[in-house]
């Protein structure tokens, strides 16, 4: 080291940088071993398919797949990165639905996932799983992703208060028979009769899925502004304006699970999986919830909606597809599996052929010994289609935008001039995603 | 100008013969520059000037590529949601500025005398906000601003009998003052530190020659604390502007990974980011972040200007 001509200190950091360098280049990945690599943003999927796999290897004694947990928004900025970059790609990603339309966005040969429509046909996939669901997964008429889950929506209801409340549950069968009941029983600041968000669209878009609306049609064109957006909205505000609303919300997490505890909510939206976040979040409620179906707009109206969901898709990169949709059939279509799944999840499988498991029918003492597997099941069918777009995040921004100026307008006005006041937000904010869609020169082929 | 020593050898004017150096010493000044400078090129110099190429495209990944000339920068002005990106990083910008700099020089005054006891507890106490990042900062404040049951509701209820259930991260007009609130707690110190560093340069001497004058303590801070601190306070307001222009961390998990109730939180580079990784337009994203690199430096050559800092 005294021969260095730079003194021991250059010697040494020389000598760390090209060690440090060597071992970088000479090592052997784990995702470069793998025949397989899956990630998923959810952690009790990731667990639910380690238990899957051995059955799986066992089928296949010399492949090696590698399940990752890449936790939320990462995998979908890591994934788009990695498609742009294509360095680092997955062979199958698990995507949250409201992201699925952002890598939909170029040309249908550079989307980073392979085309499932031909696989789903011949496979008999398109008959087997509810049919709606495949939408929020499909751009111009093509298929990327197979759907985790169908997530029909009930209303969830402290059952303890709401009998003390003497509310009858199956004479809410309308919303408008909902509401009225509402406004007897809400106390401002103290009680609510149902979780709805004045600033937030989440249950915003249940009713208007409900009603067989939506953000875009199935060409993708914006439809966000057309009739049933209007008359929703208009029917929205009120539960949340003015001196008659019925519904507010405080938040999520910690705040949710007191709010629930303290019965500052009796009524809130319940997509399946919501009731796995109650139970762990709020065991204090257990054995004093219950489920109901959704009232309807009208009377023998559709009961149920959607809120929230996961695709799989196979991506360009995948040396092996077969292997891969091999693996997919195992992990989304197995009877067993999927039953034990759903004891742990509660989320319903989306092929029908996975519904009859006596899993479904068990009881459940959280919710009042209801069988909250048939109750969903028997509402699957119906849940409503929602149609994506690259542009699905600017559209629910603009429908919030929306909400909020409505909720401003009807707190300061009442109901004076409202119904014209909704349609021009609601159009002016189509607009927006209009002007913004006929910028993307890729979306030429839709409609 | 100082006299020679007396000691000092003179300079004289013959030089000794110049002899080449031996080949290897010629070369290794750069190769120690030559990691810096090839990480340089590859991640600094080589994106830079690919953004500015990027930004007259319509992209969609690597792949596709629409030239389209200005029409980014056309569309970029002509965008509502941009405007109000600026408006509500501007209102922050100034906010910020307006209270964090007056806070925090006067924290510096006050725990740069000496009858303070415990003075360096408290300047570790008010820095001690900067430790973390504004991640942490962010999930901290968004729990401290809930309805009902959160902290800030519960003192202003008990305190000011305001209604416990404000929807401050959720009522498009309470985002902003959340949002500089939040800042306030978490900047301020910073500040202190760097007017403190500025105090303690400025001499005692001078505060001795104006207290003969008969100047009192408004006087003195006016005439002699306010232009000794100067180029602090210029650096102090400058890397301010910059760093709320840059605004993204804070409202971004503060407001659940969204622009707020109505865009309320939407800040430039926030726009900036929505549209590159979220929508995936990469060039329209570089076109946005070259307008704001030309505004800020618009806007601190502004400042450097009317500040006088050129001056000396």
């Amino acid at each position: 080291m005294a021969q260095f001509p730079y003194g021991a200190s250059a010697a040494v950091m020389a000598g760390l940088a090209v060690a440090s360098g060597a071992y970088l280049a000479m090592r052997r990945t784990q995702q470069q071993a793998a025949d397989l690599r899956l990630w998923t943003f959810a952690k009790p999927h990731a667990d639910a398919y380690r238990k899957m796999l051995p059955d799986f290897l066992r089928k296949h004694p010399n492949k090696r797949v590698d399940i990752q947990v890449v936790a939320g928004e990462a995998v979908t900025s890591r994934l788009q990165a990695a498609f742009w970059s294509n360095l680092d790609v997955p062979d199958l990603v698990e995507v949250e639905i409201s992201w699925a339309g952002s890598f939909f966005r170029g040309r249908l040969e550079s989307i980073g996932f392979r085309d499932l429509t031909e696989r789903i046909h011949q496979s008999g996939l398109w008959q087997r799983v509810v049919q709606a669901r495949f939408a929020p997964y499909s751009t111009r008429g093509r298929i990327f992703g197979i759907p985790h889950d169908v997530h029909p929506v009930m209303l969830a209801y402290r059952r303890d208060l709401v009998e003390r409340l003497r509310i009858d549950v199956d004479r809410l069968r309308t919303w408008d028979e909902f509401a009225e009941v509402g406004r007897r029983v809400t106390v401002p600041g103290k009680r609510f009769m149902m979780e709805l968000p004045p600033s937030g669209i989440s249950s915003l878009e249940v009713m208007l899925f409900q009603r067989g609306g939506g953000y875009f049609d199935a060409n993708g064109r914006c439809i966000m502004d057309n009739e049933i957006a209007v008359e929703t909205l208009k029917y929205y505000v009120p539960l949340v304006a003015g001196k008659y609303r019925i519904g507010t919300d405080l938040g999520g997490g910690q705040i949710f699970t007191r709010a629930l505890e303290d019965g500052y909510y009796l009524f809130m939206v319940a997509p399946d999986w919501r009731t796995k976040v109650i139970e762990q979040d709020v065991p204090k409620v257990g054995g004093r919830m219950a489920l109901m179906p959704l009232p309807a707009f009208y009377p023998g109206g559709r009961r149920t909606s959607t809120w929230g969901g996961t695709m799989i898709g196979i991506t360009k990169r995948c040396a092996d597809p077969d292997l891969a949709w091999e693996l997919i059939m195992h992990l989304y279509f197995n009877k067993e599996a999927l039953a034990e799944q759903f004891r742990n999840t509660n989320i319903l499988p989306p092929a029908r052929d996975m519904w009859d498991h006596p899993a479904y029918d068990e009881p459940r003492p959280f919710w009042s010994n209801q069988p909250l597997g048939r109750l969903y099941a028997r509402l699957a069918p119906d849940t409503p289609p929602q149609y994506t777009s690259p542009y699905i995040g600017l559209a629910k921004a603009k429908l919030t935008e929306a909400l909020i100026a409505c909720v401003q307008y009807y707190d300061r006005y009442g109901a004076r001039g409202f119904d014209g006041f909704v349609q021009q937000q609601l159009k002016r904010s189509a607009d927006e995603v209009r002007r913004q869609m006929r910028r993307n020169p890729y979306l030429d082929e839709t409609a | 100008m100082r006299p020679h020593s007396p000691t000092a050898k003179p300079i004289t004017a013959k030089a000794t013969p110049r002899r080449r150096p031996p080949r290897g010493d010629k070369l290794a000044p750069y190769l120690f520059v030559a990691p810096f400078l090839i990480l340089f090129l590859v991640f600094g110099a080589y994106p830079l000037l690919k953004s500015v190429v990027l930004a007259f495209y319509i992209t969609s990944g690597p792949r596709d590529q629409v030239f389209v000339g200005l029409e980014n920068f056309r569309f970029l002005f002509s965008d509502p949601d941009f405007w109000k990106a600026v408006r509500n990083t501007a209102v922050y910008t100034f906010w910020s500025l307006a209270l964090q700099v007056p806070l925090g020089l006067g924290l510096a005054i006050l725990l740069n005398s000496r009858w303070v006891k415990g003075r360096e507890f408290f300047r570790l106490a008010f820095f001690s906000p900067n430790l973390v990042g504004q991640v942490f900062v962010g999930v901290l404040f968004s729990v401290l601003f809930v309805p009902q049951y959160g902290l800030v509701n519960r003192f202003l209820h008990a305190t000011l009998g305001l209604p416990l259930d404000t929807r401050w991260l959720a009522e498009p007009q309470l985002v902003m003052p959340a949002l500089v609130m939040t800042s306030l707690w978490m900047y301020v110190g910073m500040h202190m530190v760097y007017f403190l560093a500025g105090l303690q340069a400025v001499e005692r001497e001078l505060y001795e020659a104006a207290m003969i004058d008969g100047a009192n303590s408004w006087a003195q801070f006016w005439h002699v604390t306010l232009p000794g601190i100067r180029h602090v306070l210029i650096f102090v307001v400058l890397i301010s502007t910059i760093g709320s222009f840059q605004l993204f961390e804070l409202p971004w998990v503060m407001l659940g990974r969204s622009p707020g109730p109505d865009g309320a939180g939407l800040t430039i580079v926030m726009y900036l980011y929505i549209n590159g990784y979220v929508a995936g337009d990469l060039g329209y994203a570089s076109a946005v972040g070259w307008t704001l690199a030309l505004g800020l430096l618009v806007i601190s050559l502004m400042q450097l200007r009317l500040s006088g800092a050129w001056k000396g």
